[in-house]
């Protein structure tokens, strides 16, 4: 027990609770209007969903990864069920069916799908049955990927889905399995992306695949249209808020985007948090929070390498580019390097599932490290 | 086999290479952060200011207007408005719903107050569109009582409340609105001004009288302040406050103890009284009949009233003491005197037969009879025929040289607008106006003050502080001291003494005289003006005018007799006679007057 503590990575842990802490404090922020003192109730609910986060992780600190070797499947399935399950049963926002509400409680069931696409492809990946040389490994990798793929973008949620690509090729590639194919279909898909924009950008009206407000967002994205008052709106409110914080910030509770609602108050919690974070704290705050996200995506990728068998190297890896990826799509939006999509946070924005999956997710890196190779 | 010695060969480096691309990504983010907070910084900052900020003008204060003893005659009256603060009760949905709740806001209020809303769901639209950061006023210048019922019960009822504002008031308004003048919602100064602003509070702009002529100098310094406002464009809260200033103060030599005579003499009718102190040449009193309540057209005035007042026949907008031109009648025969004397220093002596009846080429005059007269009985009498043979013996061109020369012809340059030239008419004149040739008809006429003479009673009022005083000129002055905005003091405007009459002592001493037989002996035609125990000097004018006989009648007068104090020039308009209309008149403002030297211990004799 002492020995387990002692390999406990408390770097990793701290880096998490101090994300945790200014989760609680710029969820304040986001919902506070000013002359109001009490708590709200968002920011209430972020910490009970934060103390079952640290709940979760700790149960999967202590759970022995290896286990899940087994027992993946089931998770999986589980998942994809639920998945098909709220197209026909989930609570419709927006004209999209991506929550359960269960006593009150919304409940995402893509955000625990992600997390299980990435047991289920590190299980696979490391199957010594898998040889990664073979073509066949490659299509089957990416067919338990298009799954939740598939039933999340039926939703629809492109945003989410998105994420499971950059999840599968790079466990492919911390697999061992050729550099050529990975590299024609990463070619591919950005010859793809680059035939679409320009598709876009001439003929919108006849593009594919995209909806309206989808094409609208790619079309503000390319600054073909600058549409303020609509598509363009949560971009543009979003670069002024982040702009305007300059080196230092405006100060907590202070940020005027967000307390006059220029920041739309629906988003600002969730998929806009940093730009309450770099209004009001300014560049030494968004950096520092980007050090911090730099330091938990190196400390798992660091309990990837010192893992003491493949699944753990992949689960590790795994978790540390999900973690990344939604770290980049969501701060590159924020700043307009990338469309918006709505991505959140992780540990930072408003929002239960994927506050518990975070957590859950990094609490199996952990037990990755924690039973690490000994030298 | 093979795939373990794989791992085993490159065991980490495919997580490595892994981790140094995200971490050029979070370099790359790093980098645009920097871009976009550190170096772009104030184009963002003014997007924001763009966005939510709102410059507000606020209207500057008008300066006050005193008469000479310090009496406010122009003020800044707080009026009380309820005001409806629309971010405090702002509903979510479509605007619609905001006004539905607006409206249901100023029925509970009307209820508790008991005034009928004049607002309307229009009007709440407007100003949500418009105005959307300002308080929207239900209810102007509400009085004592709905105030009180308003502070006693209104007090829950969210999103109302009192709404302070400056207005404007007279307080001696009848007596004094065609001095001051009013004001009205000015004008943007400039268009540069206006767009500076978001919301342009106007201040109030003099639109007629000294509020008018002092208008820049009155007028304070505009404030201003920044609001800021939140996405849907509601009053968030304040940023900045500039406070406005104050405008100038006005000191007049206006006594308003003087004006209430003055306006209490005038009564009913339709005329004018100017009273001025000969001694400097300050306005003491300037009334004009009928008058108006200048407090209808603050903040602006109905357009029913202003339609009363612009229709009436008895044109009560007109300030008849310096804007009406009326003949002078006998009230320019002392012109004609000095005049005379100029000519020839003994006219003063000469004595004409002066009968009823006066024939000039084809035309037979008929008048009073009087007999043989001398210059000072025929003052007092007032005798046509005496002033006829005076004028034709002396020519008409030394009467107008001193007509014009006494100041008539040409405005005062008393400071208050619309001012009047009056007319003295020659041989230029008539020719150019086709009136054809100057005739000794054209001459009698002006001897008597007729035919196209034309004078204003405060010309007729300077005429006799001339006299009064022993033929010094001044420019009437009616503002006695200003103070500027930044002043404690007041400064005095300077007494604008411009020139001395040529009138020999002898002249003077036989115009006096017979000006003062006028009032003081039973015979005199002013006998009606005379005030037991004052002893002062006056003359009679009854000048016809039109076709239908149609009479302007004048007196004027100064007093004391001895150091004069006092110079009047009384109008009534299509009166019977000067001595029998103006008189009576005359006779109150006098009876106040010298109660007021006694009063004040200012008597000499």
């Amino acid at each position: 027990m002492i020995g387990r503590i002692r390999r406990f990575d408390w770097t990793m842990f701290g880096t998490i609770l101090v994300l945790l802490v200014l989760s609680f404090l710029f969820v304040y922020s986001a919902g506070y209007q000013s002359g109001e003192v009490s708590l709200n109730g968002k920011a209430l609910r972020q910490v009970i969903w934060a103390l079952i986060g640290i709940g979760c992780y700790a149960a999967a600190a202590a759970f022995d990864y290896r286990k899940l070797k087994d027992i993946h499947w089931w998770f999986f399935a589980g998942t994809a069920g639920a998945l098909l399950i709220v197209l026909f049963f989930g609570t419709s926002i927006y004209g999209a069916n991506r929550w359960f509400s269960i006593g009150g409680i919304m409940i995402q069931p893509s955000e625990f799908a992600k997390l299980a696409a990435v047991l289920s492809l590190a299980a696979y990946l490391s199957n010594p049955a898998t040889d990664p040389d073979e073509f066949g490994t490659f299509a089957k990798a990416f067919l338990i990927m298009l799954v939740p793929f598939t039933l999340i973008l039926i939703e629809p949620d492109l945003g989410t889905s998105m994420v499971l690509i950059p999840l599968t090729l790079a466990l492919l590639f911390c697999a061992g399995t050729p550099l050529r194919p990975l590299l024609i279909l990463i070619g591919a898909g950005f010859f793809g992306l680059i035939v679409l924009a320009v598709w876009l950008r001439f003929f919108p009206d006849t593009c594919p695949f995209l909806t309206e407000y989808q094409k609208s967002r790619v079309l503000v994205y390319l600054n073909v249209s600058q549409d303020p008052l609509g598509a363009g709106w949560n971009k543009l409110q979003s670069q002024i808020a982040v702009g305007s914080g300059g080196l230092f910030g405006k100060g907590y509770l202070k940020g005027t985007q967000n307390i006059l609602g220029f920041l739309p108050r629906t988003v600002a919690p969730t998929d806009f948090i940093y730009s309450v974070v770099a209004e009001e704290t300014g560049f030494a705050g968004s950096g520092l929070l980007l050090v911090l996200y730099t330091t938990v995506t190196v400390r798992c990728m660091r309990a990837a390498v010192q893992a003491r068998d493949l699944f753990g190297r992949l689960l590790a890896t795994g978790v540390g580019v999900l973690l990344f990826t939604h770290v980049f799509i969501n701060i590159a939006m924020t700043v307009g390097l990338m469309p918006i999509t709505g991505l959140p946070l992780p540990l930072m924005s408003y929002g239960g599932s994927f506050m518990v999956t975070t957590m859950g997710a990094l609490g199996l890196v952990q037990s990755v490290y924690l039973r690490r190779r000994t030298i | 086999m093979m795939r373990i010695r794989r791992i085993k060969q490159f065991p980490d480096l495919r997580i490595y290479m892994a981790l140094t691309l995200m971490i050029a990504a979070y370099l790359l983010l790093f980098g645009s952060l920097w871009r976009l907070q550190v170096g772009k910084v104030s184009q963002f900052e003014d997007r924001i200011q763009i966005q939510s900020l709102r410059r507000v003008r606020l209207p500057g204060i008008r300066g006050m207007i005193f008469d000479r003893n310090g009496l406010c005659l122009a003020d800044n009256r707080p009026t009380y408005s309820i005001a409806l603060f629309l971010e405090n009760i702002r509903r979510s949905g479509p605007w619609v719903n905001t006004i539905d709740h607006g409206m249901e806001v100023m029925e509970q209020v009307s209820q508790v107050t008991g005034l009928t809303p004049v607002v309307d769901r229009e009007d709440i639209r407007k100003h949500i569109h418009l105005r959307l950061p300002l308080p929207l006023v239900l209810w102007r210048d509400i009085d004592r009582r709905a105030m009180a019922r308003f502070a006693e019960q209104a007090g829950e009822i969210p999103g109302v409340d009192l709404y302070t504002q400056a207005t404007r008031s007279y307080p001696y308004s009848p007596y004094t609105s065609h001095l001051l003048g009013y004001v009205g919602r000015a004008d943007p100064g400039s268009m540069n001004e206006e767009t500076r602003y978001n919301y342009y509070l106007p201040e109030m702009g003099g639109r007629a009288g000294l509020e008018k002529l002092f208008d820049p100098f009155l007028r304070g310094e505009a404030g201003g302040k920044i609001v800021q406002i939140d996405v849907s464009g509601y009053h968030h809260g304040e940023l900045a406050r500039r406070e406005p200033k104050s405008g100038g103060d006005l000191r007049l030599t206006l006594d308003m103890e003087v004006q209430l005579l003055a306006h209490q003499a005038l009564g009913t009718n339709r005329g004018a009284v100017v009273v001025l102190d000969p001694n400097n040449g300050d306005v003491l009193a300037m009334v004009s009949g009928p008058g108006f309540d200048a407090n209808r057209f603050v903040p602006y005035i109905t357009s029913e009233d202003w339609k009363l007042l612009s229709e009436n026949p008895a044109n009560p907008l007109l300030n008849r003491a310096v804007a009406g031109s009326y003949p002078p009648g006998s009230i320019f025969k002392p012109i004609v005197s000095f005049a005379a004397s100029i000519v020839n220093p003994e006219a003063i002596h000469t004595v004409y037969d002066s009968p009823a009846t006066f024939r000039i080429g084809r035309r037979v005059v008929h008048t009073h009879g009087l007999g043989e007269v001398n210059m000072r009985e025929a003052i007092k009498y007032s005798a046509n025929v005496y002033f006829f043979k005076t004028a034709l013996e002396c020519g008409w061109e030394p009467i107008t040289e001193q007509a014009l020369a006494v100041g008539l012809g040409e405005k005062t340059g008393v400071e208050v607008d619309y001012e009047a030239a009056g007319l003295v008419p020659d041989k230029e004149w008539q020719k150019k106006t086709s009136h054809g040739g100057w005739t000794d008809g054209d001459t009698v006429n002006l001897a008597i003050g007729q035919g196209f003479l034309l004078v204003t009673p405060i010309q007729m009022a300077m005429m006799t502080a001339t006299i009064a005083n022993g033929g010094y000129l001044y420019r009437p002055r009616l503002v006695q001291a200003y103070r500027a905005p930044d002043d404690e003091q007041f400064t005095e405007s300077p007494v604008r003494r411009v020139g001395k009459m040529n009138w020999s002592q002898s002249a003077l001493t036989t115009v006096r005289g017979g000006m003062h037989d006028v009032i003081m002996e039973p015979d005199g035609t002013g006998k009606r003006a005379a005030v037991t125990g004052f002893d002062y000097a006056g003359k009679t004018g009854t000048a016809e005018y039109g076709n239908q006989g149609k009479k302007q009648t004048w007196m004027i007068a100064f007093a004391p007799f001895e150091n004069p104090q006092y110079a009047v020039a009384f109008l009534i308009e299509d009166g019977a006679s000067g001595g029998t209309t103006v008189g009576p008149r005359m006779k109150i403002l006098m009876e106040g007057l010298y109660e007021k030297i006694k009063t004040e211990g200012r008597v000499h004799s």
